[in-house]
């Protein structure tokens, strides 16, 4: 008892000094000066109620986690599964593309443009998690392929007078060939040197798209990028000449809103081949490969895989999905610059990949609607997004490392006695 | 000749912000060598601790304590203390539960955990810049009749304070009895633990020294550019750690010569090139490094265990 | 009890009836700008200026019989969620827009408002690319970076008549576009700029660079962008010996950095909008603001004001809440506005934004400089 009294007392004393020296205390500005103000009676009482609930659940934590592991047993919590056989499964994939599909006739113009945002999110998850979740290889300058996407079309269009369907395969092969040229020598080295050199790159791309303002505009940017058309016919009032508007074409009368419309059902296509070509992938040689590559890097070796040439195809190959995900989001934006494409992004794009499960598509595309509807929904939330994405990334990594909608597979377990 | 000052004008600055980089870069040595991972957050542990040194300095400004010693010492001790603290609780809650899984899961705990205290920060600090004034200021000046060469106080400080902790640091591990249980976990946690190493003390000693030079760091660099902000962490934090792995991460000298070789870098950039290209410089050393030499200069090969 | 019932069912019909009718008498200005992140003090000061317009006109009885309401919508200047909010304002049937504030969050929310046919003036966006499409329906009541820079420029060329000149900026649209304008004027002039170069916004040390301009024997930096920077930049000057006159935009007048800098800042030139709340025309203005417990002197505050102002104006003389009527009255016409006589020309900026050149002291105040 002595030893749990000594223990609560000192972890009682590590949160006061922890609260009191951050939350108790602040640096203010008065005029020129900086002065200490020392925060109100609220914010002692609660650190004081926070110091006795530590110094509490410290005492007695022997007996409150024998009392959890009675209550709750040994079970985990895992979702139940929902859909048994192959033909229900087909049937409900199907049923919810065509909600999808006739989302933007029923919905409002300003929900449309937001789930066309999610989609761009959820492109980008998804091709995160082919680099993290498949291949366990922690990209850190995801954002860079992202930005590389999303200037290839941005200035074959301004340059070259590239149209968006144009310029989106060529960006994505560009964007693969970035892929292949930093990954090639990088993906020699050890997970944790890879963490920082792909960090490092992200941030070179952006300070040279900042730099190269011949070139790229500098920080000013790229404006008046053309969105996308369909078949040559544009989705404005006026169309540029030689192109029709569609409207015209139709003889109905001109709403703004057949833009949005539009590029959120491209974006839904987009993310559509995207899932599909990554669950074929993931069921083809190259796709097991990754993942037995990340499980165990050894005895891949010793079965004759190459483990660069597996992991340059996931980099290669990831990277391209981010760059047709920048292509469009040039497109959607009409105007891009080097501070659309910050370290802040990658962390948003690992956050999703990390609480939707590694390796789970359908638990990325689940994270990515949350993380980007709820600062919408919530927009006092705002300030605390990104505390809460950095809580998120720990809480997930101690208590559920598999993600939220962790990768099923069926599988048979030998059970010993 | 005006040439040449100018050339060891910048080989000093170099040296400084090398010297900087250097004593966070020990913490990531540190931690490295002993469990084998990065910890991300020690960056933004550095800009906790000049927060601290800051409402120490300026707290006892305001009482009308003005003998700088005094408030030096105070605002060391107690920004040490409080960074420890960060340091052990961090370890507790973000490192130590998945210390036995897979290295990638460790590092995604950290980046979440470097990304939470920045933010903490600014919520309980607020964004904008705080600032004390220039306790040591002044310094030395020579050369010819054209450039004229400065030395201040705080540089050689710097300098000098990296050197100290880093022997100080070569020898407690060297000598001092929990410095050889350090090693021990360092190469065998399991056979330490088994030996009678309470492991688990050893690891939170290690992040409580770690936090503790990154408190010291905090307080040097904190008078020498007399401000803060919650984001000065992510930068210093991630420069710091390409000096560790330019030196060969888990050396400690090979932290001072990985930031000594990247500061004078990035002086010399500034100086005979742009500014503008710095962090590009830094970067694509870094890369170049590992190309050739994957285990960094002073590093050694790293044998694969099955 | 059936009387009753017929009784509390009218009034709850006239209630409805009243209710649609001042929600028909109602004109709804979108205020778009950071209410959350970093910049969101920024915002506030737009939001406190166009809220003080639409209090005070609707005290007057409105616009053409009808009441002003400002909806905030928030951007946290964030280019990707001011599309977003572009959007909503489409989809809400908002017809006047005061904002954005951010220059690259303005700029791709302006396409939109332009091809919506939504009249848009911002109070704080002075990058030169917002107006250049020359959209019928976009206009500002600020200054442009280059009307300020050509200021800071002849006040050089005329008054300081520096030896060695050296223009530093953050690289970012706002710094660099300024120190551009700069550079274009004082090379015009005659003056030989030996030094141009970009630094890293949120850098720390300066050392190397500070060498390299005493080395160039620099005797007068203009440095194009934000206090945090130049506040450390001065700092570091004075601790290795370099002295020479500095000279910023009105990104850096803020007494910030008087803090960061201390003794450094005393003597540094800035350049500032005409501070609007000493201008007597505007005393009564200042009042009402100070009744309110609100700061008139934030730099976007008279411009938000105006802004607003400028749109009930242009309502009630075309009798109408047209969006291109009203566009066009505006580039038409002169006004006498708080900020000063207001002209555009036909692109949406102002013919003359005001910037005066003022000398910093190190304990956050300024006087005009000679």
């Amino acid at each position: 008892m002595a030893s749990q009294l000594l223990h609560a007392g000192f972890s009682a004393g590590l949160t006061f000094v922890l609260g009191a020296s951050v939350l108790g205390v602040e640096l203010r500005s008065q005029g020129v000066n900086t002065i200490v103000a020392v925060e109100g009676p609220m914010t002692w009482l609660w650190l004081g109620v926070a110091v006795v609930i530590v110094f509490f659940h410290q005492l007695f934590r022997p007996r409150i986690e024998a009392l959890r592991r009675r209550t709750w047993g040994g079970s985990r919590f895992s979702l139940p599964p929902l859909l048994r056989n192959h033909a229900q499964r087909r049937l409900m994939i199907a049923l919810v593309i065509g909600a999808l599909l006739l989302f933007p006739f029923l919905a409002q113009r300003s929900a449309i443009d937001l789930a066309t945002l999610t989609l761009i999110y959820v492109m980008l998850g998804l091709g995160l998690n082919v680099v993290v979740g498949l291949a366990g290889l922690l990209d850190l300058g995801y954002v860079g392929f992202y930005a590389v996407g999303a200037y290839t079309y941005a200035l074959l269009n301004n340059y070259l007078g590239f149209s968006f369907w144009e310029a989106l395969p060529l960006a994505g092969a560009v964007t693969a060939l970035f892929g292949y040229l930093l990954g090639f020598p990088v993906l020699r080295l050890r997970g944790d040197y890879l963490a920082i050199v792909t960090l490092g790159f992200g941030e070179i791309i952006r300070i040279l798209l900042n730099n190269w303002t011949e070139l790229t505009g500098g920080p000013n940017g790229i404006s008046r990028i053309p969105k996308p058309t369909l078949f040559n016919l544009e989705f404005s009032r006026r169309a540029e000449e030689g192109n029709i508007p569609f409207h015209e074409f139709f003889g109905i009368p001109y709403d703004p809103s057949y833009k949005v419309m539009y590029l959120y059902i491209l974006a839904l296509l987009l993310t559509l081949a995207t899932v599909y070509v990554i669950y074929r992938l993931m069921r083809m040689p190259i796709g097991r490969a990754w993942e037995a590559l990340r499980e165990d890097d050894i005895a891949c070796r010793s079965l004759g895989l190459n483990p660069t040439g597996i992991k340059l195809s996931a980099f290669t190959i990831g990277a391209s999905f981010a760059g047709f995900a920048g292509a469009f989001f040039a497109a959607r934006q009409g105007f891009i610059s080097p501070e659309s494409f910050t370290f802040i992004e990658s962390a948003i794009v690992l956050a999703i990949v990390v609480l939707g499960g590694m390796g789970s598509q359908l638990g990325v595309i689940l994270a990515a609607i949350a993380m980007t509807l709820l600062p919408e929904i919530a927009r006092e939330f705002n300030e605390y997004r990104m505390l809460l994405f950095g809580l998120i990334m720990v809480m997930m990594m101690v208590w559920r490392p598999q993600g939220l909608l962790p990768l099923k597979r069926p599988q048979m377990e030998l059970k010993r006695g | 000749m005006d040439e040449l000052l100018y050339f060891l004008q910048q080989t000093i600055n170099g040296l400084t912000i090398g010297s900087t980089y250097a004593l966070i870069a020990i913490g990531y040595t540190m931690v490295y060598g002993i469990i084998g991972m990065i910890n991300f957050a020690h960056g933004e542990i550095y800009m906790i601790g000049t927060y601290i040194a800051f409402i120490v300095i300026t707290g006892l400004a305001m009482m009308g304590i003005d003998n700088t010693l005094f408030l030096i010492v105070a605002a060391l001790l107690v920004s040490m203390i409080v960074a420890s603290a960060h340091g052990f609780a961090v370890e507790r809650v973000a490192y130590r539960p998945v210390r036995g899984s897979k290295r990638l899961i460790a590092l995604i705990s950290a980046i979440g955990m470097s990304i939470f205290l920045q933010n903490y920060m600014r919520l309980a600090q607020g964004s904008r810049d705080k600032a004390i004034p220039n306790l040591l200021p002044g310094g030395w000046e020579f050369g010819g009749k054209g450039f004229v060469v400065n030395l201040s106080y705080m540089q050689v400080i710097i300098f000098v304070v990296t050197l100290l902790s880093m022997g100080a640091l070569a020898l407690f591990i060297s000598r001092s009895r929990l410095g050889r249980a350090c090693r021990a976990c360092s190469q065998d946690r399991g056979m330490a633990n088994l030996l009678g190493i309470n492991t688990d003390l050893v690891i939170s000693m290690t992040f409580v020294i770690g936090a503790a030079l990154a408190a010291v760091a905090g307080l040097l660099l904190g008078m020498y550019y007399g401000v803060v902000n919650p984001y000065i962490g992510f930068l210093a934090g991630l420069k710091a750690f390409t000096a560790a792995v330019l030196g060969g991460i888990g050396s400690i000298p090979g932290a001072m010569l990985g930031g000594l070789i990247l500061g004078i870098a990035e002086a010399l950039t500034g100086g005979y090139l742009s500014s503008e290209y710095k962090d590009v410089v830094a970067f694509g050393l870094l890369i170049l490094i590992l190309l050739f030499r994957p285990w960094g200069i002073l590093g050694k090969p790293e044998v694969e265990k099955i | 009890m059936k009387n009753m019932m017929r009784k509390s069912l009218m009034v709850l019909a006239v209630g409805a009836a009243v209710t649609s009718l001042t929600a028909q008498a109602e004109i709804t200005i979108g205020l778009a700008g950071p209410v959350t992140g970093p910049l969101a003090q920024y915002g506030d000061m737009q939001f406190t200026g166009a809220e003080m317009a639409i209090e005070r006109i609707n005290e007057q009885g409105g616009v053409n019989g009808e009441q002003l309401k400002g909806v905030k919508y928030d951007d946290a200047c964030d280019p990707k969620q001011a599309v977003a909010v572009a959007n909503q304002i489409v989809n809400d049937g908002v017809q006047f827009v005061v904002g954005h504030l951010c220059s690259s969050a303005t700029q791709p929310a302006s396409d939109i408002y332009a091809e919506e046919g939504i009249l848009m003036i911002t109070a704080a966006s002075t990058s030169p690319a917002i107006t250049e499409a020359g959209y019928e329906t976009v206009f500002r009541t600020i200054g442009l970076d280059t009307m300020q820079g050509p200021v800071a420029g002849q006040y050089i060329a005329e008054q300081a008549k520096p030896e060695n000149m050296a223009i530093i900026h953050d690289k970012q649209q706002y710094g660099e576009g300024i120190a551009t304008g700069v550079r274009d004027t004082v090379e015009e002039a005659g003056i030989d700029v030996v030094l141009f170069e970009g630094i890293t916004a949120g850098d720390k040390d300066f050392s190397s660079l500070i060498s390299k301009l005493k080395r160039e024997n620099v005797d007068f930096v203009y440095y194009g962008g934000y206090h945090p920077e130049l506040g450390l930049l001065l700092r570091q000057s004075r601790e290795l010996g370099f002295d020479a006159q500095f000279m910023g935009p009105e990104g850096v007048g803020n007494p910030d950095i008087s803090k960061i800098a201390g003794e450094a800042s005393e003597g540094l030139l800035v350049t500032l909008p005409q501070a609007f709340e000493t201008d007597p025309d505007n005393a009564d203005l200042v009042k009402a603001f100070e009744a309110k417990n609100q700061d008139p002197s934030g730099p976007f505050v008279m411009p938000a004001y105006t802004a607003v102002y400028l749109m009930a104006e242009g309502m009630k003389e075309t009798e109408s809440t047209d969006p291109y009527e009203v566009a066009d009255y505006l580039h038409e016409n002169t006004f006498d506005t708080p900020i000063g006589e207001v002209k555009y020309d036909e692109k949406g900026d102002l013919e003359e934004f005001n910037f005066v050149v003022y000398t910093w002291h190190a304990d956050g105040t300024k006087t005009e400089a000679e």
